[in-house]
C-alpha cells in the first residue's frame, strides 16, 4: 500500500521534512517525516514496543583542526546522534528496544568523493558502540535518496531521487558559539 | 599518594565515554567509567575520585538522582561534580544546581574547555 493512500478513519497526515542537522521524535500516528539525502545519512530510530521513531538527517565534516584525528567531526556526530536518543527517551522510549535504519551517504560530488562514505561509517560504528540493531540500510551509491519515515509505525518508503532534489553538499556546522560552554555554580 | 586528579565520567553512552576518556586521558588524568547514575554508586562506594563528570539521561538512576544521592552523605558533600549534557533549558540547568552540582557543561564538549574547567574545581 502506497503512503499517499488515505486509510479509512485514519488522522489527516502532517509531513515534516527533517533538516540537515535536526533531530524528531514522535509516538504520533498523524506524523510522517520526510527527508532528501544526497552525501547526508539519516539514521531512522524506532522503539517497536512503545510506538516511539525519530529520525535525524546530518553530514558531518572533517574535525576541527584543534581535535585529535578522526575522518569526520565524531564529536558533533555523537552529540547529533545523542539529541535523537534523547529525543526518543523523553517520549517514553527505552534505549534498549531501539531498532535502526541507516540512509543516504551517497557521493554524489566527485569533489567530496568519501565524505558520503565517512558519515555512513561514523553512523554504522556509532549504532555498533551503542549496541542498536541496524535492520536495514541503504547506504552509499552516487544517487539521492528520499526518504518518507512514520515514527509511530517504523514505516519506511525509500525512493531514489534526482540528484538536483538534494539539498547542497555542506557538512552539518556546529555551533559559532556556546559549543562546550562551561558554567560554574 | 599520586598527584594525579582522578575523574570518573558517567554517561549511557558508549561513544561519548570513549571520547570523555579519549580527551581526559590525553591530558594526564586518570579516568574510570560508569555507564549511568547507579552503577556510579557502586563505584564510588569501592573508591576514591576527585571529579565526578556526568550526563542527565541516563537509565536506572539519572544524573540528576546522582547529584542529590551524592550530597546526601557526608563523604561526597564537597566533591566537585560537573554536569556534561545535551539539555540546554534554564529549567534543567537550575535544577541541577540547586542539586548541588558544581557546574554545567553543554554538549558538544570542547576538550580543551573541559579540561580547564575539571583543573580549576579539582582539590
Amino acid at each position: 500500500m502506497s503512503f499517499e493512500q488515505p486509510i479509512p478513519g485514519a488522522p489527516p497526515l502532517e509531513r515534516v521534512t527533517v533538516m540537515q542537522g535536526q533531530a524528531l521524535a514522535s509516538a504520533s500516528p498523524s506524523i510522517e517525516y520526510s527527508t532528501v539525502l544526497g552525501s547526508c545519512v539519516a539514521t531512522c530510530l524506532f522503539d517497536p514496543q512503545t510506538k516511539v521513531g525519530g529520525m535525524n538527517h546530518f553530514l558531518l565534516s572533517e574535525p576541527p583542526a584543534n581535535l585529535p584525528g578522526t575522518q569526520v567531526d565524531e564529536h558533533y556526530g555523537v552529540y547529533l546522534m545523542e539529541l535523537l536518543v534523547n529525543q526518543m527517551l523523553a517520549k517514553g522510549a527505552r534505549k534498549s528496544n531501539l531498532k535502526a535504519h541507516l540512509y543516504g551517504g551517497a557521493n554524489v560530488n566527485r569533489n567530496m568523493m568519501r565524505i558520503g562514505t565517512m558519515n555512513a561509517e561514523f553512523a554504522r560504528e556509532f549504532l555498533r558502540r551503542e549496541g542498536i540493531a541496524l535492520m536495514r540500510e541503504d547506504l552509499g551509491g552516487t544517487n539521492a535518496r528520499r526518504v518518507d519515515f512514520r515514527p509511530a509505525s517504523g514505516q519506511v518508503r525509500l525512493r531514489t531521487v534526482e540528484d538536483r532534489f538534494a539539498p547542497p553538499v555542506q557538512p552539518t556546522p556546529r555551533p559559532a558559539v556556546s559549543t562546550g560552554d562551561v558554567e560554574l555554580f | 599518594m599520586s598527584n594525579t586528579t582522578r575523574i570518573l565520567t558517567v554517561d549511557d553512552s558508549p561513544s561519548m565515554r570513549a571520547l570523555l576518556n579519549h580527551a581526559l586521558s590525553g591530558h594526564g588524568f586518570d579516568v574510570s567509567q560508569a555507564e549511568d547514575g547507579m552503577a556510579a554508586l557502586d563505584w564510588l562506594a569501592m573508591n576514591e575520585v576527585d571529579v565526578v563528570i556526568t550526563d542527565i539521561n541516563m537509565p536506572r538512576l539519572d544524573g540528576f538522582g546522582l547529584i542529590e544521592r551524592l550530597r546526601e552523605g557526608s563523604r561526597h558533600r564537597d566533591r566537585p561534580i560537573l554536569v556534561l549534557t545535551t539539555e540546554s533549558s534554564d529549567e534543567k540547568k537550575a535544577r541541577a544546581r540547586a542539586a548541588g552540582a558544581t557546574g554545567w557543561i553543554v554538549k558538544p564538549f570542547d576538550p580543551e574547555k573541559l579540561v580547564a574547567a575539571v583543573r580549576r574545581v579539582a582539590h
